[in-house]
């Protein structure tokens, strides 16, 4: 799959959410090519400070239209400042890249649970559209979201989901709204008492939820798609930074790695050794203009 | 570009010679940055470069560090990859052809735990069609064995080139760490072994620690800074390098655009490598390229060996002779 480099142009851009902003972009290469669960590494300005791209999810996708929509949330220098940028501005992207989800098969009928954690949100929001668009007979009520944030602040809104029809379930870390409780506990509650059995899993969220979401599906045998992510140089498999222990199903003791910009970011469960996974953190709110 | 006098009808030629090595233009990338080539193929033709070097090739497939393996700092970026690769067999089967295909220039970077090693790689890679030269990584700050111990102890590079001399006719670079007190001697002593010439430099040993964690930032502890924070450092190596030996010297650190090359090209850096800036913008080995021949045009010169090596150092401070006396300098 051929990738970009487009200078595009930023048609809108708002805070949506808690420190969490939306961004429509013209950027019609990439919009053309793109896939659910594919990113794009974003320059958030020129110079050499910051001097790495960010890589961010695609949110939703127009190819008809050469748009592109980024969900982020603001976590660091690079974020911050790229939430100053207005429409009318040019933004330097590449992409499409990694692999992207793959879609139910064409007579798949559901139930499939989407889990997201946080910002998460972002390229599941994209792969829902992208089913529904693409496989018609698929009732949108099978299509299970459960939506966890810290608190009630950084939910996208509800009207949002609205129109796609899903079913969604909402926690929070803090009880402000829906369940309280991380969301995969919530999700393996729901599963436990109502005896659910997706017909295949969709996660996005944190490093710590994703581990406990891929325990979940190992033992219960159901197929996950987990976009996974780490910091990355180049997002193009050169850098070979962004590497994660990789669990190789013929020999348990190897010691190889995947590496999220092109083996993934899209990994089965079973995919990545969770336990020996170093978890990154981004600072407090507090402390990001330092 | 009004200002220009008697603009030459002809390209300049940027074609210069680093000892028996010839390369089409100065422009080249660095290894580990580029990968096998392939990475970057939708964004610019390998074959445009002066060479292409590849990622660190050792006899056996390496699984790298364990991750985080990489920080962001001001300017700059700290890496401990720990020179993951395909090993040398996988690189010859299955990455090599497809450089050529592209009819690029490669150099193969090599790197070994022991003298050995780095023999076997010679001779392994010595009757490989499509090798142009190979650089020899004496100075990667980030695995245990080899690497930089060679690189800091001019005895030991010296074996190193040495033994790799006895089982190659292809040209040899030696890539030179600045974690070092004195640069000159290790230059000196990988010269005097047999390297045909000198990358000056490798990543600078650093350090990142996160205060929320309390932990280091990479699981390797250290790492090598690169990116526009260590040019000025590469550029007082090369200059400190080129005044110790003869042999040509590819500048390397922190070069981003075609000032940046030009200005270790101006120290007598015959050629320059692009690295950390590859990660940033795909396509900027070739802009610094076009960069340096809009220069060339701008000043009116001809080929770029007019301008190698024609560093002012003499006219540091033009101030009237009495001034100088006042500083008090040498």
């Amino acid at each position: 799959m051929p990738k970009f480099q487009e200078n595009a142009l930023i048609l809108d851009h708002r805070e949506v959410a808690d420190r969490t902003w939306l961004m429509r972009l013209m950027s019609p290469k990439i919009a053309l090519e793109a896939r659910a669960g594919q990113f794009v590494m974003v320059r958030v300005r020129d110079g050499i400070d910051p001097l790495l791209r960010r890589p961010l999810s695609f949110h939703r996708t127009f190819p008809e239209e050469g748009c592109i929509e980024l969900l982020y949330r603001v976590v660091g220098k690079g974020t911050l400042l790229l939430s100053k940028t207005v429409p009318g501005m040019n933004l330097d992207l590449l992409g499409p890249l990694g692999n992207g989800f793959d879609l139910p098969a064409p007579d798949a009928r559901g139930p499939i649970a989407l889990i997201a954690g946080g910002i998460g949100i972002a390229p599941l929001f994209d792969l829902m559209e992208r089913i529904a668009l693409s496989n018609p007979a698929f009732d949108p009520q099978e299509m299970n979201l459960f939506y966890g944030t810290r608190t009630v602040a950084e939910f996208l809104a509800l009207s949002y989901f609205g129109a796609l029809g899903v079913r969604v379930r909402w926690s929070t870390d803090d009880g402000s709204f829906g369940h309280k409780g991380y969301v995969t506990r919530m999700f393996a509650q729901f599963a436990e008492e109502s005896a659910f059995r997706p017909e295949s899993l969709y996660a996005c969220g944190p490093l710590e939820m994703q581990f406990h979401v891929a325990r979940w599906a190992l033992a219960h045998d159901v197929p996950a798609q987990l976009s996974l992510e780490s910091l990355m140089a180049c997002g193009l498999g050169a850098c070979l930074g962004c590497a994660l222990p990789a669990a190789s199903p013929d020999d348990p003791a190897a010691d190889g790695y995947v590496h999220v910009c092109k083996d993934g970011p899209i990994f089965p469960a079973g995919a990545v050794q969770w336990q020996k996974l170093q978890v990154h953190r981004p600072p407090p709110p507090i402390f990001l203009s330092d | 570009m009004a200002e220009t006098t008697g603009t030459p009808a002809a390209a300049p030629d940027l074609s210069v010679r680093l000892g028996p090595l010839r390369l089409a233009n100065p422009v080249l990338v660095a290894s580990g940055t580029f990968g096998y080539g392939e990475e970057y193929a939708d964004f610019l033709d390998p074959g445009r470069l002066g060479a292409v070097i590849v990622k660190g090739i050792s006899l056996l497939p390496r699984p790298g560090n364990p991750p985080p393996r990489l920080v962001e700092t001001p300017a700059g970026m700290i890496n401990a990859i720990g020179l993951e690769n395909v090993g040398v067999d996988r690189f010859i089967d299955a990455k090599l052809p497809l450089l050529r295909q592209r009819r690029a220039t490669v150099i193969v970077n090599i790197f070994g735990n022991t003298v050995e090693e780095y023999a076997g790689l010679a001779s392994k890679l010595d009757g490989t069609d499509g090798v142009a030269a190979l650089e020899i990584n004496i100075s990667c700050p980030n695995v245990k064995q080899g690497g930089m111990v060679f690189g800091t102890d001019p005895a030991m590079a010296a074996a190193v080139v040495g033994a790799v001399r006895a089982r190659t006719a292809l040209p040899l670079i030696t890539k030179l760490t600045p974690n070092v007190t004195r640069i000159g001697e290790i230059a000196r002593a990988a010269v005097d072994a047999g390297t045909d010439a000198i990358s000056c430099i490798n990543t600078v040993a650093a350090m990142a620690v996160d205060i929320f964690s309390r932990r280091p930032k990479l699981a390797n502890v250290f790492g090598g800074l690169s990116g526009p924070a260590v040019k000025p450092i590469a550029l007082r190596c090369t200059y400190e390098v080129l005044q110790a030996v003869k042999c040509p010297v590819i500048g390397v650190g922190g070069i981003g655009t075609a000032t940046d090359a030009l200005e270790f090209m101006l120290l007598g850096a015959r050629a320059v490598q692009v690295g950390t800036a590859n990660f940033v913008n795909p396509g900027v080995s070739v802009e610094i390229l076009e960069g340096i021949e809009r220069f060339l045009r701008f000043q009116g010169l001809d080929r770029i060996e007019d301008f190698i090596g024609t560093l002012d150092a003499e006219c540091l401070f033009p101030f009237a002779e009495d001034a100088c006396g006042i500083l008090d300098l040498p």
